[in-house]
């Protein structure tokens, strides 16, 4: 089936996939939002979202179709495209880090081989740092176009938070690079398939991850953005409806791909521990790592709500000094400790 | 036409386009967002060239990086129209005039350099582009200056502390 | 190799000086004892006594000049900080930083003086560049220093632009960053059989040049920076760090053999942007009542004797170079660390200085003749040689007589200052109290000079055996 020089089969299997996966992603951070609540609402010992449904479960698509529903206002000064552009931006980068992560294994189709995974490039990771690095832009342009001053004080906070911490994200993967030899996201986890996972080489380069993950999705202790008692609401203060939606949603969907990435790069992806190696009939291997992965990244979310409502959040200039005099040098040291072990390890070296 | 020239025609269109759009808007704002687009025009490019590396790269320290400084400095500057300075209008005809024989000359020579005349770009092979290639090329013939550029960066930082401090 | 290291880690050795001393004036002399060993471990290579070898896959090259070259530009610099050391201490509160940052800088004319291929030189321009962007700005409660500085930068980013577009065109029509190419030397030798894509590199390439030189009409930068910059960071930048512009502009287009220099399409260029360089810092020189702003002009005429070396490649070239940069470099040095030393920098400042501080005013006297070229000092035979070059490079004598003319427009400004200091009443007044150690540093400077001009072969001597 080439028409065009075109594999049209190729075409139409990865836009299914990524069709499934962005909706998957949206039913996600849906759930989400609610799971946050009733996490909340357990740590504080009371009842939570209980109404819509049995046990509060139709809470969110009320919560979704309220947002739908409510009147859309752009201010008078505000500039108008961008102030629409922004939220657009934000929702996009979102969603297009998921195409590099493998989702499971390999399932067969109609006689065709296919990858759960929409791209294999080779140089995944950074890929997910450059789609990353532009998620900054929908913060940023939304609180400026806004034309509220409060607006723009949060987007510059945001802005020069998420860069600050990527460059400690990025250096704590380099470690973890040096160890892998590979950038490409499949790579990475077949190499932990049967064997060790990541984070047993590199639990330094892991909590580093963790904290800057936490860092640039503005979860707590890091939500300096939105907060509320220094800026009113945050970079999203003029927006309502659903723009308002996107930027929430979108901030829940950055949490669950962090969260994808970091089983990938560190807990062994859809890897079961001496189960998905042993596993013979082709396609159940990749339908248990669906779920397998499901259950890591499910654990992550749950680790960042649990921090979210434990922990107070941090004056500005302790989350600068934090990243830049405390996450950077430690990352660097790591890579320097990790790069001795590799050479020790090559070279067999005996003191 | 095969897929690739599509693509090829489709990314030159948008980042000559987007290039005048940085010259041609009034708002900067506008002008940064205009020349996002052109860092990943070219970086598409770089991918058709099979340089993916490179092609990354390029969005996260020019996208991602160096333009969020931009915009960061931009949107903290005062942009009322009273207070821009106005231009002169011989000025502006005196830039366009120099500046257009400066590419007239360069069009035409393009046009006519036998070393450009009936070759076209390697796409979709090669693989120099390819990270391996990259690493192992600026680790062994290229290390020096690999090394040295440290140098360079160090007295960035260095700069960039002595500026900074009060 | 060893001046590149060596160069790199006493920037880092600065760096670490700053947290460790509390003391400032004792950076000072940790700062000259780092330039001693810089000195010492240049001269081991030189005499090939003992080099740090490191495979550099043919992208840097060692030669007896770049090594000579790099002896003189550490001297000029062991002067700069004898004698404006104090000065450096007073300009601001980073005092370790920036000697760290000059020490990066003479690690940019390490690798100019050895660069073997593009890659290299670029780097090299860059590393001297960006330290000097910084120290344009240190001043950071003046306006004007700040100013300076932005206009530097945004000049200097421009123009490294137009030299990376010029390095692209030259990848393209070789495929490689080398300069040995036949395609390059043809490039070079004249237009013909070159394709279009070397020649025009080599255009943008020289267009860049000649801006980080400050030649004529790429020179708009140079007053304004050279004025609002503290003024013992403009004595750098006017010395050292264009001498090594100039040198690494020569090893650029001409000093890869004596066959090889610049053909008559070339030869042109350079003539038009030689008078021009010529004709505007000295008639503008004339005009200025600052000596600062006077000196930031007379740089840029002395930038046009200098291409003379690129106007002509034979023999002379390379002795002219040496020389021109020995001594313009120490005599400027002088100039501007009296100058720092001034309560005022206008002309009438200078007004019987004769009278208050003798020796600063013969000392300077030295300078200022040296300067302007006459006999007996070391400038008369800088100018000496570069124009004897352009003389037996043939067919140029009207450039000759054309720079001796504005040669004799120099001494007339010079000589203004000279008049002030003698034959003005007025009380000049310095800033700072004048040390005894300071008088004989400048009194041992000014006898350099003087040595050089009467016995030219004492320094090239040192390059020949």
């Amino acid at each position: 089936m080439t028409i065009l020089a075109l594999d049209w089969f190729l075409l139409i299997e990865k836009l299914i996939l990524i069709a499934i996966i962005i909706f998957a992603s949206l039913g996600v951070a849906l759930y989400t939002t609610f799971a946050e609540r009733k996490v909340a609402a357990i740590l504080q010992d009371r009842p939570g979202p209980n109404r819509a449904g049995p046990f509060g479960l139709l809470q969110p698509l009320a919560d979704g179709l309220k947002l739908i529903t409510k009147e859309e206002i752009i201010p008078t000064h505000a500039n108008k495209w961008l102030f629409i552009l922004g939220p657009g931006l934000a929702m996009t980068a979102a969603l297009m880090t998921c195409a590099v992560v493998p989702w499971g294994g390999t399932i067969e189709v109609l006689g065709h081989q296919v990858d759960l995974q929409i791209a294999d490039v080779n140089i995944g990771i950074l890929y997910v740092f450059a789609v990353v690095s532009m998620g900054v832009y929908g913060v940023m342009i939304g609180g400026w176009a806004s034309n509220n001053k409060f607006s723009l004080m949060a987007a510059l906070r945001a802005a020069s938070q998420a860069i600050s911490y990527e460059l400690a994200m990025g250096l704590s993967l380099i470690a973890l690079l040096m160890v892998t030899g590979s950038l490409s996201l499949r790579t990475i986890v077949e190499q932990q398939v049967g064997h060790v996972w990541n984070i047993v080489y590199q639990p330094l380069g892991f909590l580093i991850f963790f904290i800057c993950a936490l860092a640039e999705c503005n979860r707590t202790p890091f939500d300096l953005p939105e907060a509320e008692n220094e800026l009113n609401f945050g970079y999203h203060q003029e927006y309502s409806s659903m723009k308002l939606g996107f930027y929430l949603f979108s901030e829940y969907i950055n949490m669950f791909i962090s969260s994808t990435i970091m089983a990938t790069m560190f807990f062994g992806g859809y890897d079961l521990p001496f189960v998905t190696s042993h596993l013979s009939i082709p396609g159940t291997a990749a339908i248990v790592g669906i779920v397998v992965l499901m259950a890591k990244v499910v654990m992550f979310i749950f680790l960042f709500m649990w921090i979210r409502w434990t922990i107070p959040r941090f004056r500005y200039d302790q989350l600068m000094d934090l990243g830049w005099k405390k996450m950077i040098p430690l990352a660097l040291a790591n890579m320097l400790v990790t790069g001795f072990f590799i050479l020790w390890h090559q070279n067999n070296w005996h003191f | 036409m095969a897929i690739t020239h599509i693509i090829f025609w489709f990314l030159t269109a948008l980042a000559l386009v987007s290039a005048l759009m940085v010259l041609l808007s009034k708002n900067p704002v506008y002008s940064v967002l205009w020349l996002i687009a052109v860092f990943f025009a070219i970086s598409g490019h770089y991918i058709l060239l099979n340089a993916q590396f490179l092609a990354i790269v390029n969005m996260i320290v020019y996208a991602g990086a160096i333009m969020v400084l931009f915009l960061f400095v931009i949107m903290l500057m005062n942009l009322d129209k009273e207070t821009e300075p106005q231009k002169d209008i011989w000025m502006k005809v005196a830039g366009v005039i120099s500046g257009g024989c400066l590419l007239i000359q360069l069009v035409r020579l393009a046009k006519d350099a036998p070393e450009m005349v009936n070759k076209t770009a390697l796409l979709k092979t090669g693989s120099i582009g390819l990270i391996e290639n990259l690493g192992k090329v600026l680790f062994s013939d290229y290390v020096v200056p690999f090394e040295i550029s440290s140098v360079l960066f160090l007295s960035a930082m260095v700069g960039a502390v002595v500026i900074g401090k009060k | 190799m060893n001046a590149i290291i060596l160069s790199a880690l006493c920037g880092v050795v600065m760096m670490f000086s700053g947290i460790l001393l509390k003391n400032k004036s004792a950076i000072k002399y940790v700062a000259i004892a780092a330039l001693l060993v810089l000195i010492i471990g240049n001269l081991f290579q030189f005499y090939g006594i003992y080099t740090i070898d490191i495979d550099s896959k043919g992208l840097l090259s060692f030669d007896r000049t770049g090594l000579f070259f790099n002896t003189i530009i550490f001297v000029a610099t062991l002067a700069y900080f004898i004698l404006s050391g104090s000065d450096i201490e007073r300009a601001g509160p980073d005092v370790a930083e920036y000697f760290a940052l000059i020490f990066f800088v003479l690690c940019g004319v390490t690798i100019l003086t050895s660069f073997n291929g593009l890659l290299m030189f670029f780097i090299g321009i860059e590393i001297l560049s960006i330290p000097l962007y910084i120290l344009t700005g240190s001043d950071k409660k003046n306006l004007k220093s700040n100013e300076a500085s932005l206009k530097y930068f945004l000049m200097g980013s421009f123009s490294t632009g137009i030299l990376l577009m010029g390095i692209t065109l030259i990848y393209g029509a070789t495929g490689s960053f080398g300069l040995q190419s036949t395609t390059i030397k043809s490039a070079v030798t004249g237009f013909s059989s070159a394709g279009i894509l070397a020649p025009v590199g080599l255009v943008l390439l020289f267009i860049s040049m000649c801006f980080k030189v400050s030649a004529a009409p790429f020179h708009f930068w140079a007053p304004d920076v050279y004025d609002g910059a503290p003024s013992v960071f403009t004595s750098f930048m006017a010395t050292i760090v264009k001498a090594a512009g100039f040198f690494a502009f020569i090893k650029l287009f001409a000093a890869k053999s004596e066959d090889f220099g610049p053909g008559p399409a070339w030869k042109l260029i350079l003539f038009v942007i030689i008078v021009a360089t010529l004709f505007i810092g000295n008639i503008t020189a004339v005009f200025q009542q600052s000596v600062k702003r006077m000196l930031a002009y007379s740089s840029i005429a002395q930038a046009g004797f200098m291409l003379f070396a690129l106007y002509s490649t034979n023999d002379f070239t390379k002795d002219g170079i040496l020389l021109y940069t020995a001594a313009y470099s120490f005599a400027t040095i002088g100039i501007f660390s009296i100058l720092t030393k001034m309560e005022d920098y206008s002309l009438d400042g200078f007004n019987g200085l004769s009278k208050s501080q003798p020796v600063l005013a013969f000392t300077n006297t030295v300078f200022f003749l040296s300067l302007s070229g006459i006999p007996l000092t070391a400038g008369f035979f800088a100018k000496y040689y570069m124009l004897a070059s352009a003389i037996k490079g043939g067919g140029s004598l009207s450039l000759v007589i054309i720079a001796v003319l504005f040669a004799a427009v120099s001494v007339y400004y010079y000589f203004k200052v000279i008049q002030a200091m003698y034959f003005k009443e007025g009380v000049a007044a310095t800033n700072t109290p004048i040390t005894g150690n300071f008088k004989v540093a400048l009194i041992v400077l000014a006898a350099i000079i003087v040595i050089l001009g009467i016995y030219p072969t004492a320094l090239l001597g040192f390059y020949y055996f």
